[in-house]
């Protein structure tokens, strides 16, 4: 441990960071899935920072108890303020309550870090807000007899309408997409709004992100089976359907959907399919004029050629030097490695480290919300 | 003819097909079917390429070399006139394979139509697997003198603690040593092809080594950024110039600090010339490839971070003075480019989209949509020319070729009007549709010599589409080169397909003498035992 921490401390040398901190995750068995994407959040940097911000100002408050949240912002905290600059941690409590928290990451079974992540992202929103709503409770109605602890629920049943409330975490990764209805008959366009915390893309062999996305957003035609009912023609018409991002997020996070349902094989498979993704993205299916700049900062790679097996691990970007996270291990890795987990141009091959989850900061300055 | 002597030859392996399964071994166009003719494999148990951990980035590079004279005793016996063999030119091409970080090459390929040989090197870099050997094979791919020159895993010369990663060839380079291999560790050997040609082996034959403590004042330029030499081409033109260009930084030369400006430090100015002659610093990043234009008027550096054509003020012939400015920032251009008669720019990169760059206008003009995955080669094909030039339209045809990391090999056709305005500018937000009308316009903010333009929108510039879409290979592709009779592809593993134009497979009969000839015409896609037969370890 200590030697592998000094050796990365050695490839660094004088470049090390000034307060940042490398520090390897502790597996309790199967806890790779959790691992690999604590880290890509570590370096998320506006996440970090606003979740130590969030939790330095919260602990001299109501000493409330343990939560998903409370305990990513204890782990994130704990990495931060050690004396050493790299090491080894073990995220026990977070784990603990993980699995308290949900029976799904409960087994020791492999898991799905795209899953995890989706979870924790929701689990978090949902305690900011229920938080935000006691406080606001708290504040209005100042009545004693309400316990915010049992009493979430409460408000939103007598409340007049349930304002949506943009906490800190939506402000990093929540996006808005655009889904347009075309009605071919009376060509009437429904468009209807949904929020996301990344995208799910279908890939295909030899492909790019941007081919992927552009697929996302292309047309499809609903018929036969599939129809849409037109509330114009009040009926079920053929129409056209297409997504678009219409508020893209300050953190794009783009989930490739590796594990794929064979219905032949009544099992899922992991497609191994060679997906490139560039280190500044140019997002161009925006409802925006302008195109919009990515940058690649964490990759969530998914090691093996199952979807019940295997392992994650992470490559992270932080003060323009590539790191490669491991459990507990940490290495420095050249730019230049991102690109061997692009995946496989030939089905049959022995590289099964593939990128799933690829976390991409805006590059734009003039960042609305 | 084939090297067996020397066993280093690979035609199609009896594999092949099995190799490609699904591919078609033609494609349509307009003009008729370009066949497949040649198709050069490895078997696969030689392919040990590391797919995990290292680092497979890499160039798998195709160069089309002439050499002028007559090369050495180890032609075959070229009976046949037809092939080019008039002017006593002969066309190699010569490829490394190495690892690097090549993900982003540019190259200008000069000369127009196909009376003209290309003087300079098309470069063609991409990904590819990383292979601590090298070597240098020839083949006669057509029995009628022409020369493939390639390296594979099967017979190498090693560089012993480095990799190759760029080359340049230079047929009229005047001390003989015509090629130049940059390495990996910064290390650059200058060797003479048609030497390397008539001993294929392990070892180059009376290869100079620079960029250690380099005397000789030789006709080039490298790039080394970050110690490695990630691009060398040559100066054209000059004489005894040595330019050495460095993207990281050096004390002793000053460090650009505006990067819209690229400057010359002129170094190391005395009587006899020595090596670096000038270091020029362009961007902070590493700097992946440059090029020449093919009148050295013109170089283009392509870089992690900024991808410019820079203008030579001055360039003196057997001077040690080299001035140059930066005239036009390509912008997303990641991995390919040539130059069309001076007017304009290909480029492909990483937004799987091809670009036409004006140089005039330094802009994009036109771009094109096709590719599923990032564009990694591009290319005019001179050779081309339009079944309606007359001479009297006014417009000009020029077809392109792409090749991407979609296996896919694109051809475009690119109307340009000349006489009225070249292109019709879209409104913005409107869907951008080619058109040649005149219906247009201004040409508006023609920017002044020297400034910068910010990175265009590309909804305003008018987009084509791809005339052809072939998947014509089933690794990632690197690269593509036209010749007068086919369209060369070639693959990130360093497998690479001939295509004969239409018409030129079957005014060839297959009255060939030579063997290589033959075995491809006939069965070009059956197993060969010589070939097969002469993999070595």
């Amino acid at each position: 441990m200590g030697a592998a921490g000094s050796k990365l401390e050695k490839a660094l040398g004088d470049q090390f960071p000034e307060g940042e901190r490398y520090f390897g995750l502790e597996n309790f068995g199967n806890t790779c899935y959790c691992n690999s994407v604590l880290q890509a959040l570590y370096f998320c940097v506006p996440f970090r920072e606003q979740l130590l911000e969030y939790y330095s100002s919260n602990k001299n408050g109501v000493d409330a108890e343990d939560n998903l949240l409370t305990c990513l912002a204890d782990l994130f905290t704990q990495i931060s303020s050690q004396k050493k600059k790299t090491g080894v941690i073990a995220p026990k409590r977070f784990v603990q309550r993980l699995k308290k928290q949900n029976e799904l990451f409960r087994s020791y079974m492999h898991q799905d870090a795209h899953e995890f992540l989706n979870f924790l992202l929701n689990e978090l929103v949902d305690i900011l807000e229920k938080e935000a709503q006691a406080a606001k409770n708290d504040a209005e109605t100042s009545s004693p007899s309400e316990k915010t602890a049992n009493g979430p629920k409460n408000p939103q049943a007598n409340g007049v309408k349930k304002e949506p409330l943009v906490t800190w975490v939506h402000k990093n990764f929540q996006g808005i997409l655009t889904n347009e209805t075309r009605c071919l008959r009376c060509e009437t366009v429904t468009a209807r709004d949904e929020t996301f915390f990344d995208l799910s893309l279908d890939i295909e062999q030899n492909s790019s992100i941007t081919s992927c996305l552009k697929n996302f957003s292309s047309t499809e035609t609903l018929n036969a089976e599939d129809k849409f009912f037109c509330d114009k023609c009040c009926s079920l018409q053929e129409a056209q359907k297409r997504m678009k991002i219409k508020k893209p997020p300050h953190i794009l996070v783009i989930h490739l959907k590796r594990f794929k349902y064979i219905e032949q094989l009544g099992r899922y498979k992991k497609l191994s399919y060679r997906v490139v993704f560039p280190l500044e993205l140019k997002l161009s299916n925006t409802m925006e004029d302008a195109d919009l700049e990515y940058s690649l900062f964490a990759v969530v790679v998914h090691v093996g050629s199952g979807p019940n097996h295997g392992h994650y691990v992470s490559l992270v970007k932080s003060h323009n030097h590539w790191l490669f996270f491991d459990d507990e291990n940490v290495e420095m890795i050249d730019e230049s490695a991102v690109q061997t987990f692009f995946g496989s141009a030939q089905e049959f091959s022995s590289n099964t480290d593939h990128g799933y989850i690829l976390f991409y900061e805006s590059l734009g300055a003039g960042n609305k919300s | 003819m084939i090297n067996t002597a020397n066993g280093t030859i690979s035609t199609s392996s009896s594999s092949a097909n099995a190799q490609s399964p699904g591919l078609k071994t033609y494609f349509k166009t307009p003009e008729g079917r370009y066949k497949l003719h040649y198709e050069k494999t490895h078997p696969s148990s030689l392919l040990h390429y590391a797919h995990g951990k290292t680092v497979t980035q890499s160039g798998c590079q195709v160069t089309l070399a002439h050499l002028k004279e007559k090369p050495a005793p180890s032609t075959p016996t070229s009976s046949s006139s037809s092939y080019s063999a008039s002017s006593g030119v002969r066309s190699a091409a010569a490829r490394w394979l190495g690892a690097g970080n090549g993900s982003r090459t540019l190259g200008f390929a000069g000369g127009n139509g196909g009376s003209k040989s290309i003087s300079s090197t098309s470069r063609i870099g991409s990904l590819g697997a990383s292979s601590s050997s090298n070597s240098i094979t020839n083949t006669n791919f057509d029995g009628k003198g022409t020369y493939l020159i390639f390296n594979d895993p099967i017979k190498s010369i090693n560089f012993s603690n480095s990799n190759p990663i760029c080359h340049a060839f230079d047929q009229d380079a005047k001390d003989g040593h015509d090629l130049l291999i940059g390495l990996n560790s910064g290390d650059v050997y200058s060797v003479s092809l048609r030497q390397q040609l008539q001993d294929v082996g392990k070892k180059l034959v009376g290869a100079q080594h620079y960029n250690k403590d380099g005397s000789l004042p030789i006709l080039y330029i490298l790039v080394i950024s970050r110690s490695r030499c990630t691009g060398i081409a040559w100066v054209p033109g000059s004489d005894g110039v040595f330019v050495n260009k460095e993207g990281a930084g050096d004390s002793s030369f000053p460090v650009v600090k505006d990067q819209t400006q690229f400057s010359v430090s002129h170094a190391r100015y005395s009587k006899v010339p020595s090596n670096p002659m000038a270091r020029w610093h362009v961007c902070q990043g590493s700097i992946n490839s440059i090029a020449f234009s093919h009148d050295g008027a013109y170089l283009a550096t392509v870089g992690r971070d900024v991808q410019a054509i820079c203008e030579f003020l001055t360039i003196q012939k057997n001077s040690l003075y080299v001035v140059a400015k930066v005239i036009m920032v390509l912008y997303y251009v990641a991995l390919g480019g040539a130059l069309m008669d001076g007017k304009y720019i290909l480029t492909g990169g990483e937004d799987d989209l091809v670009q036409v760059w004006s140089m005039e206008d330094r802009k994009v003009v036109a771009w094109g949509e096709g590719h599923n995955s990032w564009v990694s080669g591009v290319a005019f094909d001179s050779y081309w020319s339009s079944p309606n030039s007359d001479g009297t339209g006014e417009t000009v045809m020029y077809r392109f070729g792409s090749v991407g990391q979609d296996t896919q090999l694109l051809l475009w056709d690119l109307e340009m009007d000349e006489i009225v305005v070249p292109l019709r500018r879209c409104p913005p937000g409107g869907s951008p549709t080619y058109s040649t009308g005149s219906q247009s316009s201004h040409w508006d903010n023609i920017s002044p010599l020297g400034t910068l333009q910010p990175a265009p929108s590309i909804r305003d510039v008018p987009k084509v589409s791809p005339l052809v879409a072939h998947r014509v290979h089933n690794e990632p592709l690197s690269g593509l080169i036209f010749t007068q009779e086919s369209v060369l592809t070639v693959c990130r593993e360093g497998h690479i397909k001939i295509w004969m134009r239409p018409g030129v497979g079957e005014s060839h009969s297959s009255n060939s003498e030579t063997v290589l000839s033959n075995s491809l015409k006939d069965k070009p896609f059956v197993s060969s035992k010589i070939g097969s037969s002469s993999y070595k370890q």
